[in-house]
């Protein structure tokens, strides 16, 4: 933010030496680097995935509540049986996916700590269900 | 209206001012503490996102889901100089995308609008124009389970082509850095959130030569889920200004306070807005209880998101 005031203390130093300033490469080369470090740390994991499967019916999934292991990548696979699409969605798994009626999907899942994580779908918000990680 | 020379504690009109911003609060922390007080409803209540519930000044730790697009018009203003007529808003037209589970990257161009009439120190504008270019890369640092605190670094490069304070045609690039944190105090109803702020900007006017300046703030927010998609809070703020990019000359600081409002309205659109009042501030050899020379008197942010 620039005042106004600045500018004219500018105009009347303006005999003073001043450091030569760089400012676009300096930023550019910081927000570069920045970006490259938040890339870097986004976290991939080679593991093996384990598998669970969930189907939804009725607007109800099936079984309500599955279980998987910690510390490692999960694979839910999902099979939409209603006539209806649906959107597996979830804010702690961070993961959606629609799909459409009579097919199913997958959905990668980070590895993840012991804890309960619930799930919903999100065309029908009262369907339900958690993933239970021990 | 009080001259900006006058010692602001003793004004009217500035304590009606912080009074109102005390009582709206209050009021949003009363609430937070009697619906806290209550047994969890477990069936009613669903996790929330916490990156907007915070009002936007301060924001959550959540980086999105993978995959999810949204587009997000957020509107910041700023009113109030002491005298005068100040309103200065600008938003940003923002496309929001998360490739990873780790990792948002939000990016968009901003348009910028002034009503600035007689306010000493600054010239008059009144216009709305297109002022630059904004990017977010927000990445997940401590995950929530099992730590009970969550943190995400975000870096947000700018560009501007007028300056954001003034209205005045400059060359503008800046970097906010922040930390941001929460914590879920009860769960899926109340939320702490915790900001850390660092603002390197540099500005060329037309004198052709670039001046540095930094900001510093350190933020604490409280948040509740009164009803199933719809937090309230609080949001407490407290920012120092420099010159220089590595805080190298103190000028002013000031402290903000208000409430925050968010409502996810449908599954794909929501809500979120907060507005505050400075209520402290103070500039090095001015007297008077604000600083309004580096900062305004009032701020709102608004923000919708529709995903697609």
């Amino acid at each position: 933010m620039q005042r106004l005031d600045d500018l004219e203390d500018l105009v009347q130093v303006n005999h003073l030496p001043l450091r030569p300033v760089r400012p676009l490469k300096n930023f550019w080369a910081f927000t570069l680097v920045g970006a490259a470090v938040l890339f870097a740390s986004a976290h991939t994991n080679a593991q093996q995935s384990a598998s669970v499967a969930i189907s939804v019916k009725d607007h109800r999934f099936q079984p309500s509540q599955i279980r998987a292991p910690a510390n490692r990548p999960i694979s839910i696979r999902v099979k939409n049986l209603d006539s209806a699409p649906m959107e597996f969605e979830s804010n702690s798994l961070r993961v959606e996916k629609v799909i459409a009626p009579g097919s199913d999907g997958v959905v990668n899942v980070r590895a993840l700590a012991p804890g309960r994580y619930e799930f919903f779908d999100d065309f029908h918000q009262e369907t339900r269900g958690v993933l239970v990680v021990e | 209206m009080c001259k900006q020379s006058i010692n602001m504690a003793f004004c009217p009109h500035y304590a009606a001012e912080r009074l109102f911003a005390f009582l709206a609060t209050a009021t949003a922390t009363v609430f937070i503490s009697s619906f806290a007080a209550q047994a969890q409803d477990a069936g009613a209540f669903h996790e929330v996102e916490t990156k907007y519930i915070f009002g936007n000044f301060t924001v959550g730790s959540s980086t999105g889901i993978e995959g999810e697009k949204a587009f997000e018009p957020e509107t910041q203003a700023n009113f109030g100089k002491g005298s005068g007529r100040y309103a200065v808003g600008q938003t940003v037209l923002e496309f929001e995308y998360t490739p990873t589970q780790y990792m948002q990257v939000t990016f968009g161009p901003s348009v910028s609008f002034y009503d600035i009439y007689n306010v000493p120190g600054l010239n008059n504008h009144n216009t709305a124009v297109w002022n630059g270019f904004e990017a977010e890369f927000r990445s997940v640092l401590i995950d929530r389970n099992p730590s009970p605190i969550a943190v995400t670094l975000s870096l947000e490069p700018e560009f501007h082509s007028r300056d954001e304070t003034t209205g005045e045609k400059v060359v503008n690039y800046g970097l906010e850095a922040k930390l941001e944190a929460d914590a879920e105090l009860i769960k899926n109803r109340l939320f702490w959130g915790f900001n850390l702020l660092y603002e390197p900007e540099t500005t060329r006017a037309d004198l052709g030569q670039w001046q540095n300046e930094s900001t510093f703030g350190i933020s604490s927010a409280l948040a509740f889920q009164i009803v199933p998609n719809v937090v309230v809070g609080a949001d407490l703020w407290y920012l120092r200004h420099y010159d220089g990019a590595a805080f190298n000359s103190f000028t002013g600081d000031a402290v903000y306070l208000g409430p925050t409002f968010y409502w996810k309205i449908a599954p794909k659109v929501l809500m979120s807005a907060a507005w505050e009042a400075q209520i402290a501030g103070h500039q090095p050899g001015v007297s008077g209880a604000l600083d309004l020379a580096d900062f305004s008197q009032h701020r709102a942010r608004l923000l919708l998101e529709f995903e697609f």
